[in-house]
Order: structure tokens, then sequence, then C-alpha cells
């Protein structure tokens, strides 16, 4: 059922405000429609909409002559009405709300609303390596779609010195792909110690990469360097003329000795081992192998639509692309592509399982799908996680296993469908295309076949 | 919170002769000044008048809610008022109106148990069989059993 919700205020908050409220509630319950009404009068706030309340609400009917906070309902349809009509007319008002539609926009703003709060809930040893990763990001797409680019003028054109295609390959690949494993160490680091842990992280990073320990090293590096130096920042205590010394003086020498001894004495070696043998894993991995492990990447893409288990498969195939192995990422892009095409697919061919409103969101879910924002999914999930959830995990299963299978290659780490149009950007193109379309359309026939019909449609 | 610690006999009027809102809200003023409710009539009228300007408080079904806060104000009080012929009072719904209650709130009321009987009359105005026992009331004390309903 259809759940409204209400805010009622005016400048007085005596009268009105309660009058209102009470009109929307009585024609609700006229109606069986479940509403929940905030009032912000003379008492101050009561019946306080929460986060829970908007996330699950059809559309939110605003009855106010003043401030209610509206940013709340992003991504919610909103229906604004003048106090008075809401005593007057409070039947019409709730049929008005019952019948708006989210348009496409109000949808993406849902997905980034989604995005947003699960960004606020990850803590600790996770939430550190998320910010690594966050600032690492911008330096390996532009750093991707630079040496993409140079491909235009042909897969070799870059060893020819002097040209363009050098240039860009210099960019991207000889410096902002140089820059990855430090800037992804270092943000780790800065994001456990503050500042005092960005140059001991960064310099350890650079060393991973030095030694060929990779984005594995990278991140040991990162959290290496943040822990030493968080501790320090803590512990270390001189007498208060030299205090000004620890952030400027203490902390970066010590700091950078401890994290870079360890990371060329203890570290870097057995990293560059693990990351060798990976390296030497990826490249020699029989399609059978490869299969399975695109079938993975991809179940994972799926399974929590851009949460931790999403960010894993996509830090790994990042971190890879960074040491040249470029099979990953084209599966992961795969399937984080389909489960957003997979279920617009599936309100175009079985509508009848889709509300209205579903159907809409579908429009906005195929137009994240083909810009890789794997978000697009979660507002159907969440609606029917039990049938959803495990139709796109499958579905991206599936575009994994094939993309990786069938040898298909990216070379940048973002973009969707656009990136695809980049002349040798991808590596088997067609195998490529036809690895996203075998996904999007197994997910779409998963969710039609296990979906109910709607009732009411 | 007893509703009668805000409404009393002299605030009543179950069959007033009103020609117009400003004859009918005067003659209000006068019966809260009585009750004990307002010292100063000129101020909390100059109050309920600038309300009315933000907006009619007749909220329709011949309902009337003038309300000011002010100064004028001793505490918080209620005034009632049946009209032997409506009046109009520029309401949401363009009826006239019939039942009114004059609420004055002093300026250290906000948020007090006050407050919430008049949030509650306010809720309870909307329902139709409130309006209606308030309209067959034969006396100030039939009316107070009205009025402890909410």
């Amino acid at each position: 059922m259809k759940k409204i919700l209400a805010v009622t205020a005016c400048p007085t908050g005596i009268a009105h405000t309660y009058m209102a409220a009470e009109a929307l509630l009585q024609a609700a319950k006229e109606k069986n429609v479940e509403i929940k009404v905030e009032t912000r009068g003379a008492v101050g706030i009561e019946n306080e909409l929460t986060a829970a309340d908007i996330a699950e609400a059809h559309a939110i009917i605003v009855a106010a002559a003043t401030d209610v906070e509206e940013s709340r309902f992003a991504g919610k349809p909103v229906v604004k009405v003048a106090i008075g009509q809401a005593i007057k007319d409070p039947r019409s008002i709730i049929e008005e709300a019952l019948a708006v539609k989210p348009s496409a926009q109000e949808f993406i703003d849902q997905a980034a609303q989604n995005k947003a709060v699960k960004k606020a809930q990850i803590t600790g040893p996770y939430k550190h390596l998320m910010t690594g990763v966050s600032y690492m990001l911008p330096v390996v797409v532009a750093g991707g779609l630079l040496i993409a680019i140079s491909f235009i003028f042909g897969i070799e054109a870059f060893k020819q010195q002097g040209t363009l295609a050098a240039a860009l390959m210099d960019i991207g690949g000889g410096t902002a792909f140089a820059l990855m494993v430090p800037v992804l160490a270092g943000f780790i680091a800065f994001s456990i110690a503050e500042k005092p842990g960005l140059a001991p992280g960064l310099i350890g990073g650079m060393l991973a990469s030095k030694v060929g320990a990779g984005f594995l090293g990278g991140i040991i590096a990162g959290f290496l360097a943040g822990y030493v130096t968080k501790w320090m920042k803590e512990n270390i205590k001189l007498p208060k003329n030299f205090a000004g010394l620890v952030p400027i003086l203490i902390i970066p020498f010590f700091g950078s000795a401890i994290v870079g001894l360890m990371m060329v004495y203890v570290i870097g070696g057995p990293m560059k081992a693990i990351m060798d043998a990976l390296s030497g894993w990826l490249t020699n991995l029989g399609s059978g192998n490869a299969g399975m492990l695109g079938l993975l990447l991809g179940a994972m893409m799926a399974f929590d639509m851009g949460g931790p288990v999403n960010k894993a498969a996509y830090t790994f195939a990042v971190g890879l692309l960074g040491s040249g192995l470029y099979g990953p990422i084209a599966a992961v892009m795969a399937a984080g592509m389909t489960p957003p095409l997979g279920l617009w697919l599936a309100t175009v061919l079985a509508p009848k399982k889709f509300s209205d409103e579903e159907r809409e969101a579908g429009k906005a879910a195929g137009v994240l799908g083909i810009s890789f924002i794997t978000e697009g999914a979660i507002p159907f999930a969440a609606a029917d996680p039990f049938r959803i959830i495990p139709s796109i995990m499958a579905g991206s299963a599936v575009a994994g296993a094939l993309s990786m299978a069938l040898g298909a290659t990216l070379r940048a780490p973002h973009g969707g469908i656009f990136v695809l149009m980049i002349p040798n950007a991808v590596g088997n193109l067609v195998m490529y295309v036809l690895s996203i379309v075998a996904g999007t359309v197994v997910t779409a026939l998963l969710v039609s076949l296990v979906k109910k019909n709607k009732t009411s449609a | 919170m007893e509703i009668l610690n805000i409404i009393n006999d002299e605030a009543v009027f179950l069959e007033l002769n009103a020609a117009s809102r400003e004859e009918c809200l005067q003659i209000m003023i006068d019966g809260m000044e009585k009750a004990g409710f307002v010292k100063d009539k000129a101020a909390y009228l100059a109050a309920v008048n600038e309300r009315e300007q933000k907006g009619s408080t007749g909220i329709g079904f011949g309902v009337a809610i003038p309300h000011g806060k002010s100064g004028g104000v001793v505490s918080a009080g209620l005034a009632f008022a049946r009209l032997a012929n409506p009046v109009d009072w520029n309401s949401l719904d363009g009826k006239p109106v019939q039942l009114v209650f004059l609420i004055g709130v002093s300026d250290q009321d906000a948020s007090n148990e006050h407050m919430k009987i008049l949030i509650a009359l306010s809720r309870k105005l909307i329902h139709e069989d409130f309006r209606k026992n308030l309209l067959a009331a034969n006396s100030s004390a039939e009316l107070f059993e009205v009025l402890q309903s909410i």
C-alpha cells in the first residue's frame, strides 16, 4: 500500500498547523490510506518524519507557509499546497499525492541519496580504504581515458617518439597511473591520521609501486603509515617550546623512515611476490578459470549495488588495471551495468509485474545503467529484495563470466557505454557488448519470471 | 490540565447577536476581560486583527478561530460564541460563520499546557460530530461538557 507523508506548519502555529494535520489524517482514514503527519507549530516539531519514513513514502504533502526543511525530501515527489487548502479540501490533496509519480530526476536523486546515506554509515578500516579509493579514482579515470585516447591513433602508435599518441601515453600511463598507488596509500593514511599521515602514506605508496608490490602493497603501506603516524601524534610529547616540531619535523621524518624501511626490507618483497603470482595467474588464466573469476566478480558487483562487496570487487579490478591487467575491470564494469539495464528491460518486457512508478523508474534505471551506476537498481531491490537481488546477481555473473571468458578488456576504469565509443579502449568490443547484452537479458528474464503480477496493474 | 482553566461563563455567548465580524470580536474580547484572561483589550485586539489580515481564520464549515498572541493577555484563555445570525468572515469556503472560538495566548504561554489544549481543540474542530455537539449545546454547562471531550 502506498504510504503518504505530510508536514504542516503556519507562522503562529496555534491553529492551522493542527487543523490541517487533522484534516489530512481524517481524509486519509476515510480513504484507507496510510499517512503520517509532522506538525511544526507553537509547541515545536511533533511526530517528526524519520529518514526511514521518507524512504518508504510514496509522496510527501507540504502544507506550510514556513520553512519545513524540504531538502530532506530530495528524490521524492512533493505536493505543495497552501495550508488553508489542506483544511478545506484534504481529500483531493490526498488523491493528488497518491497519483503523483516520481520523475526520472527524482529517481536519480534517490539513487544519489542512497549513496550518500551509505557513505555516512561506513566506519573503521573500510572507511579508510574507501577514502583512499575515492581519491585514487579520478587519477585512474583521467589516466585510463587519456591512454584510451592514445589508442585512437593505433594500438602501438604511442611507441613513436614525439607524436601526440606518445604524449597522451606519457600523461596517462607514465604519470597518472604512476600516481595511482601513491595517492591510494597517501589518502588511506590521511583518512586514519589526517594531515600528518599524508606524507608517509604517499612515500610508502610510491615505494610499493617502485618495488612492484602494486596496489596490494599500496594498501598495506597506507594502513601502516596511517596507524604509525596516528600513534606518534597521540604519544609523542615534547616540551612546549619544541611541540611545534612534532607535526612538521618529527612525524614526517620518523613516520616516512619507518614506513619506507618497512616497505623496502619487510613488506615489499612478499607483496611483490603475491602481486607477481596474481598477475601471472591472471595473465595465463584459461578461459574456464577466467570465466569463474568473472562470475565471482560479477555476482559481487550486483550483490549490494554499490555497497562494500561491490566496492571490494571494483577496487580489486581497478588495482589490477594499474598493473596492466585489463580483463577484470572489463568484467566488473559489464556486471555493474547489467542490474539497472536488466531491470529497465524487465519493465519493458513484463510491464504487468511493476507498478506505474516502477515502470517510470525503469527508464531512469536504463540511463543509470548505461552510465555504469549500479545504484540505479537499488529502489527495485529495496522494494522486493529476495526476488530482485538473486536475479540481478545471476545476470551480472553471466556478464562478468562472458566478458572474462571471451577475453574482453577495458583500459579505463569507468565510463559505461561512453567509453565503448573510444576506438581501441575496449579489446574484443563485439564480444564485450555481447556480454553486457547477455547479462541484461538474463537479468530481465529472471526478474520477469520470479516477480509476481501487480494486482493493482 | 482542565479545559475550565481557560474558559468560563463570562466568555461564553450562546445566542450572540452581532452584525459583523468586528462587532462579534468586540463583544467576545469584552467577555475575555470579564473572565480575567485579558487586561489590555486594545493590544490584544490589534494582535487578533493583525493575524486576521495575514489570512482569514474562518476555516470553513461555519467555524472561525480568531487568535492572537499578545502582552495584553494575562494567561491563555478562550471565548466561545454561537451567532444567532451567521456573519461573513472571509472564510476559506466562502460561507458565513456561526461558531467562533476566540483564542488568547500571552507571550509566556508558548509551549505550555494551555497551548496543548488549544491545539487539541483545533484538531477537534475538523471533526463534524464535534461541531454538531457545539451547535446543540443549550447552556454553558453543556458546552463545557462538549469541550471536555477533547
